[in-house]
C-alpha cells in the first residue's frame, strides 16, 4: 500500500462493500451463465481476500492475461458464440470479478463498480418483472454505497454509514429520474442489435404441427393482458387471433408470408364497420415474434403496427419487451364479403393423396348437402355424435394420413387436432377454410378489471368462408368440449388432471385456497400498472401522455417543461442541503465565555460590540477592581483555549467553568 | 530565431493569463487568517473519474435505445441524477468549514517548515476527505464525523531567509462518489520564518567581550559549574539538572561560570570583506554553536544588537533577527 498515493487508498471498509456489490450483481444472473463463472466469482474472492489478509500477493501481469485467454476460451466453449446477450453478459461478469484481481487503488474499483452499475443495465435487458427490478434498485444503492464507502477515508472496519447517504441520494435522484424518463424521447434503435435471448421462447410458433398448442397448456405463464374501456365481453367472445394459418405441408399448418401473396392481395380490403366498436389496450409479455393479438376485427392506430391481408395484425418489429397496444375491434364487421379466385385456390389446396377417408368424408358430406352452412353444421355434429374426446395427451398420430386416423381410429385430440381435421374436411368439400392460432378466454382479475390470458388459454380453432358472410370463425372444439370455451381449460381437464402437470409450483394450482390468490391477483394487478406506465412505455404512450398534460407539442415546450421541472425537483434538494442547520452550533467554551459576559453585565460592565476578550478584560478589570484577578484568569483560559491541544482541552475547560464561577 | 521569440510570446502570453487570473483569485478570495468556505470561493467541476462515469452513461444510454429497453432508461436517468445530486454534495462537503490559520514553524533552508491549521465546522455536519496541499510540499488529509474540529500539519521546503509564504493553499474534495472536484485556494497570509544557512567557519575571527573594548578571548570550555537555579522557561533542556528532577525536587538548571561573567558577542563586523549573505550564515552557525554549549552570547547588526543571553526564547529572537537583516516585510 505504501506505493499507493494517500488519496488513492481503498479503504477496507469500501472492499467489503464492493465485494458484498459483486454478489448480489450476480444473483439476478445465476440461472443465465455458466456454472464456471460463478466459480471464477468464489475465486477471485478468496483471492482478494487473501491479498487483503496479506497471505498471497496480486497475481502478475501473465497470469493476468492467462486468465483472461481463459475467460474467452471458456465463453466460448460454453455458448459456441461470444456475440449475443448471454454470452456478452457472462463474459462481462467474467471480467467483473477477474477486476477484483487488479483492485489495488481507487481508480480501478472505479472500473469495477461502473461496470457494476453495467451489469445491473443488463439484467433488464431479460427481466422487467416488478421483484426482479426492485432486487436491481437495491442493488444500485449497495454499489453507490460503495462508491461513497471508497470516499470515507480512515474507515478500517465495516460499517453500514455509506449505505445512507447513498440511499438518500438516490431517492433524492428519483423525482428528477421520473422526468427525464418520461419526458426523454423515444427514438427506434440507432443500429441492429444482436437477438436478446437464445433461451427458448414461450408462446405460439409461427407453425403449428398437432401437439404444439397442448404444450403450451402445460405453461401457467401469461402471455398477455387486457384492459377493456367498457364492460369485458362474454368468455366465448374472447377469441385472441394471433396467427392465421392457409398452408398445410408436410402435416403442419404455417402463414402465409407477406411476399407470398401477389402484390395487390398484401393489403387486407376494408371491411364495412358496423356499429360501436370494443376499444381496449393489450400488454403482451416478450415474444420475440411479430404478430400480436387482437379480438376480430381488430385495428390498431400504434406507430409500427399493421394489417395482414388475412386481418391479424402483426408489428414490424420483434416484441423484445412488455408490448403496450391499443385495439379496436368490430366484431359484427364483415371481412371479405367478395373473395378473390387467388385467396380462393390458397384457402382450398390440400396436400393431394393424403388422408384419403378424410377426403371420401367430405366429398359425401358436400354432395348430400345444401350449402356451405349445412356442411359446416354435419361436420361439426359429426364431432358432437361420434365418440370424440378431449385431452392434453392425445395418443400419437401416425406420419402418413394424420387426420383419416384421427377421424377413424384415435378420436382423442386437443384443440388442435380438431381445428386441423376441421379445415382439412372444409377444404376437401370444397369451402375456403383456414386454422386460426391464438388464445381463447382469458381469467378476469377483480382487482383491477384486466383480463388475464395464460399460456394454457392457447387454442387454435378455424374460419370458414360463406358466401355474402365472407370469414367466420367455427370452433370445432366446442362441439366436442363445450365446457372448454365456457369454463375455460381447467374445468374442461377437470377429470383428466392434467392442467398445469409441468407446474407444479404455480400460483395458479392455489386457486383454492383464497389468500394465495388474492395475493396472486393483487400482484397481478400491480404488474399491469408496472407494464402501462412503465415496462411498456413507447414513443405512442408518450406522445399522448404529453399531448394529454400540456396540450400540442412543440420543441421549445419541451425545453422548458425540461427546465421547469428540473428547477422544480432540485430546488427542495438545494435548499435542505444549504440551509441544512444554518444557526450556528456554539463550541463549549464560547458559551461558557458567554455565561461569563452575562455575568459581568450584572455587574454593569456590558461587553461593546466588536470588542475582543482581551481588550473586554482589561476594560472590566480596571471598572470592577475587586474582580481583577478572576477577570483575569477566565480571561487568559479562554484565550489559551483556542490554541489548547485536544487532550488539554477538557481539562482547560473545566478549568474555565471553575474560574467562571467565581466572578460573583 | 523566428520560432524562439514565437514560443516566447507564447509563453508571455501563458504568463499574462497566470497573472490575470491570479489577480482574479485574489479579488475573489483575499488574504485572510481565517476563512470560511462557501458559494463565493467554492469552485466545482467534473473530476476525471467524472468524465469516465458520464461515458459510461453514454453507453448505457445506447444500450437503453437500441433494445428500447424503457427500465435500462431509467437506470440510466437515474445515475445521470445522482451524478447532479454529487455536485451539490461535494459542495456541501466542503462548504461550511472554517480554516484558520494556528502557527507557522521557522525553519532552515533546505528543511520544511511546519504550517499548523485548524479546521472546524460551521454546521453540524459530516465532512469527509478533505485534502488540504500547498502547491509544493506535503498534503494532509481530514475527516469531521462526531469531533467539531481538527487540526492538521502542512509541511512545505524552504529554500531562501527571510519570510516563507507557502501561496495559497489549495482544499480539495471529491467526497461523496467521486465524480465531482471541489476546491478553492485559500491565502491564509502565512509566513514561515526561515533562517539564514548556518555555515561553519574554522573559528572565530575574533570574540567580543561585554566591555566593549574588550580583547577578544578564546571560546571557554564554560565548564566550570558554580550552582543551581530555577527553570526559567527558555532554558535549554542540557542545562537542567534531571538527578534532582528524578529525585522530586522542582525542576531545577546548572549554570556555570560561562553565564555569569563570561559573555560573547556575536559581531558583523567579525567577518570583513564577506558578502551579507556570507557573514549572516557564519553568525547563524555560531549562535547555534554557543546555543548548543550553553554559552550567553549577544549578537551586534549594524542596525541592531541584543543583549547577551541564552535560552530558547534568545536563540529564537537571534535567529530572527538574522533571518530578517535587511528584509522588510
Amino acid at each position: 500500500m505504501s506505493k499507493v498515493k494517500l488519496e488513492q487508498q481503498v479503504p477496507r471498509n469500501a472492499l467489503v462493500w464492493i465485494i458484498l456489490a459483486l454478489f448480489l450483481l450476480v444473483a439476478p444472473h445465476v440461472q443465465r451463465v455458466p456454472i464456471w463463472v460463478l466459480l471464477v466469482f468464489a475465486a477471485a474472492v478468496v483471492w482478494r481476500i487473501m491479498v487483503y489478509r496479506g497471505v498471497w500477493s496480486f497475481p502478475r501481469w501473465p497470469v493476468k492475461m492467462g486468465l483472461i485467454i481463459a475467460a474467452f476460451a471458456g465463453i466460448m466453449f460454453s455458448f459456441r458464440s461470444l456475440i449475443g446477450l448471454e454470452p456478452t453478459v457472462a463474459l462481462l461478469l467474467t471480467a467483473f470479478a477477474l477486476k477484483l484481481l487488479e483492485l489495488a487503488e481507487r481508480k480501478d474499483a472505479y472500473v469495477l463498480l461502473f461496470l457494476g452499475y453495467f451489469v445491473i443495465l443488463t439484467v433488464f435487458l431479460f427481466s422487467q418483472d416488478i421483484l426482479i427490478v426492485l432486487l436491481c434498485l437495491f442493488n444500485t444503492v449497495i454499489v453507490t454505497a460503495a462508491l461513497v464507502a471508497l470516499h470515507r477515508p480512515g474507515e478500517h472496519r465495516f460499517t453500514f454509514r455509506p449505505l445512507r447517504l447513498a440511499s438518500v441520494m438516490l431517492a433524492q435522484s428519483i423525482p428528477l429520474m421520473l422526468v427525464l424518463f418520461f419526458l426523454f424521447p423515444r427514438i427506434g434503435p440507432l443500429w441492429t442489435v444482436p437477438i436478446k435471448s437464445q433461451a427458448a421462447r414461450t408462446g405460439m410458433s409461427d407453425f403449428m404441427k398437432p401437439g404444439d398448442v397442448s404444450r403450451l397448456s402445460r405453461s401457467g405463464e401469461v402471455a398477455f393482458r387486457v384492459q377493456f374501456e367498457g364492460a369485458v365481453p362474454a368468455q366465448d367472445q374472447l377469441y385472441w387471433r394471433g396467427l392465421v394459418m392457409s398452408r398445410l405441408r408436410g402435416g403442419a399448418w404455417s402463414s402465409l408470408s407477406h411476399f407470398a401473396a401477389p402484390p395487390d392481395e398484401r393489403r387486407p380490403s376494408e371491411p364495412e364497420l358496423v356499429g360501436e366498436p370494443l376499444r381496449y389496450s393489450v400488454i403482451m409479455e416478450p415474444t420475440q415474434q411479430h404478430w400480436i393479438y387482437s379480438l376480430r376485427y381488430g385495428r390498431s392506430r400504434d406507430s409500427g403496427v399493421v394489417s395482414a391481408a388475412d386481418y391479424r395484425l402483426y408489428r414490424m418489429s420483434e416484441i423484445e419487451d412488455d408490448y403496450l397496444y391499443e385495439v379496436q375491434t368490430w366484431p359484427e364487421a364483415v371481412l371479405e364479403p367478395e373473395i378473390s379466385d387467388w385467396r380462393r385456390k390458397v384457402e382450398l389446396r390440400l396436400p393431394p393423396d393424403d388422408n384419403p377417408r378424410a377426403m371420401a368424408l367430405a366429398q359425401q358430406i358436400a354432395s348430400e348437402a345444401g350449402d356451405s352452412r349445412e356442411i359446416v353444421e354435419q361436420v361439426l355434429a359429426l364431432f358432437t355424435e361420434q365418440p370424440f374426446g378431449y385431452t392434453l395427451s392425445p395418443p400419437l398420430l401416425p406420419e402418413r394420413d394424420p387426420i383419416d386416423a384421427f377421424l377413424f381410429d384415435t378420436r382423442w385430440g386437443f384443440c388442435e387436432h380438431y381445428a386441423s381435421a376441421f379445415v382439412i374436411l372444409m377444404r376437401a368439400a370444397g369451402i375456403p377454410a383456414r386454422v386460426v392460432a391464438g388464445y381463447q378466454g382469458g381469467e378476469i382479475n377483480p382487482v383491477n378489471g384486466t383480463v388475464i390470458v395464460h399460456q394454457f388459454d392457447a387454442h387454435a380453432w378455424a374460419e370458414v368462408w360463406h358466401e355474402g358472410e365472407g370469414w367466420v370463425r367455427v370452433d370445432p372444439t366446442a362441439a366436442v368440449a363445450p365446457e372448454r370455451i365456457e369454463l375455460g381449460l381447467e374445468q374442461a381437464l377437470a377429470e383428466e388432471g392434467s392442467f398445469l402437470a409441468d407446474s407444479p409450483l404455480s400460483p395458479l394450482r392455489f386457486r383454492g385456497v383464497n389468500w394465495v390468490n388474492q395475493l396472486r391477483l393483487r400482484y397481478d394487478a400491480l404488474t399491469y400498472r408496472w407494464q402501462s406506465w412503465v415496462t411498456g412505455f413507447d414513443s405512442d404512450r408518450q406522445y399522448q401522455l404529453l399531448t394529454n398534460w400540456f396540450g400540442e407539442f412543440s420543441a421549445r415546450k419541451f425545453a422548458l417543461v425540461l427546465l421547469g421541472a428540473g428547477l422544480l425537483v432540485f430546488a427542495p434538494v438545494v435548499i435542505t442541503l444549504l440551509l441544512q442547520r444554518k444557526t450556528v452550533q456554539l463550541r463549549e467554551m464560547d458559551k461558557l465565555y458567554l455565561r461569563f459576559c452575562e455575568r459581568l453585565e450584572k455587574f454593569g460592565v456590558a461587553r461593546a460590540a466588536g470588542e475582543g476578550p482581551a481588550q473586554y478584560g482589561r476594560r472590566a478589570s480596571a471598572q470592577l477592581p475587586r474582580l481583577e484577578e478572576q477577570i483575569g484568569d477566565v480571561t487568559n483560559i479562554y484565550l489559551g483555549l483556542a490554541y489548547a491541544p485536544a487532550d488539554e482541552e477538557a481539562a482547560a475547560l473545566k478549568r474555565l467553568a471553575q474560574a467562571i464561577r467565581r466572578v460573583n | 530565431m523566428e520560432a524562439a521569440t514565437g514560443t516566447g510570446s507564447e509563453a508571455g502570453f501563458r504568463a499574462r493569463l497566470r497573472q490575470r487570473f491570479r489577480k482574479w483569485v485574489n479579488r475573489r478570495i483575499p488574504p485572510s487568517r481565517s476563512v470560511t468556505l462557501d458559494q463565493k470561493r467554492l469552485f466545482i467541476f467534473p473530476s476525471g473519474v467524472g468524465f469516465f462515469f458520464v461515458l459510461c452513461l453514454f453507453v448505457m444510454l445506447l444500450a437503453a435505445i437500441n433494445f428500447q429497453n424503457n427500465l435500462s432508461y431509467g437506470l440510466t436517468f437515474l445515475l445521470a441524477t445522482l451524478f447532479v445530486l454529487a455536485v451539490l454534495h461535494t459542495f456541501a462537503n466542503l462548504s461550511g468549514l472554517h480554516i484558520q490559520a494556528v502557527r507557522a514553524r521557522p525553519a532552515f533552508p533546505g528543511q520544511q517548515t511546519e504550517f499548523e491549521l485548524q479546521v472546524s465546522r460551521v454546521k453540524q455536519r459530516e465532512h469527509f476527505a478533505v485534502y488540504f496541499r500547498f502547491a509544493e510540499g506535503s498534503s494532509a488529509r481530514l475527516n469531521l464525523v462526531t469531533e467539531d474540529s481538527g487540526r492538521i500539519t502542512l509541511l512545505a521546503p524552504v529554500e531562501k531567509r527571510g519570510w516563507h509564504n507557502p501561496g495559497r493553499l489549495r482544499i480539495e474534495s471529491t467526497y461523496p462518489l467521486g465524480l465531482v472536484r471541489c476546491w478553492t485556494w485559500i491565502d491564509l497570509d502565512l509566513h514561515a520564518l526561515v533562517y539564514p544557512r548556518p555555515l561553519a567557519s574554522a573559528e572565530l575571527p575574533g570574540l567580543a567581550t561585554d566591555q566593549p573594548d574588550g580583547a577578544a578571548i578564546p571560546v571557554p570550555g564554560s565548564d566550570d559549574f558554580y550552582g543551581f537555579r530555577d527553570y526559567r522557561a527558555g532554558d535549554s533542556l542540557r542545562q537542567i539538572y534531571w538527578k534532582g528532577l528524578a529525585r522530586g525536587d522542582k525542576v531545577q538548571t546548572k549554570q556555570y561560570t560561562a553565564y555569569a561573567d563570561r559573555s560573547v558577542w556575536l559581531d558583523w563586523e567579525m567577518f570583513p570583506g564577506l558578502a551579507q549573505e556570507q557573514r549572516l550564515s557564519h553568525l547563524c552557525f555560531w549562535a547555534l554553536e554557543f546555543d548548543r554549549q550553553g554559552q550567553e552570547y549577544g549578537l551586534r547588526l549594524p542596525d541592531q544588537s541584543i543583549v547577551p543571553d541564552v535560552g530558547e526564547r534568545h536563540r529564537e529572537q537571534v535567529l530572527q533577527a538574522l533571518a530578517l537583516y535587511g528584509i522588510d516585510r
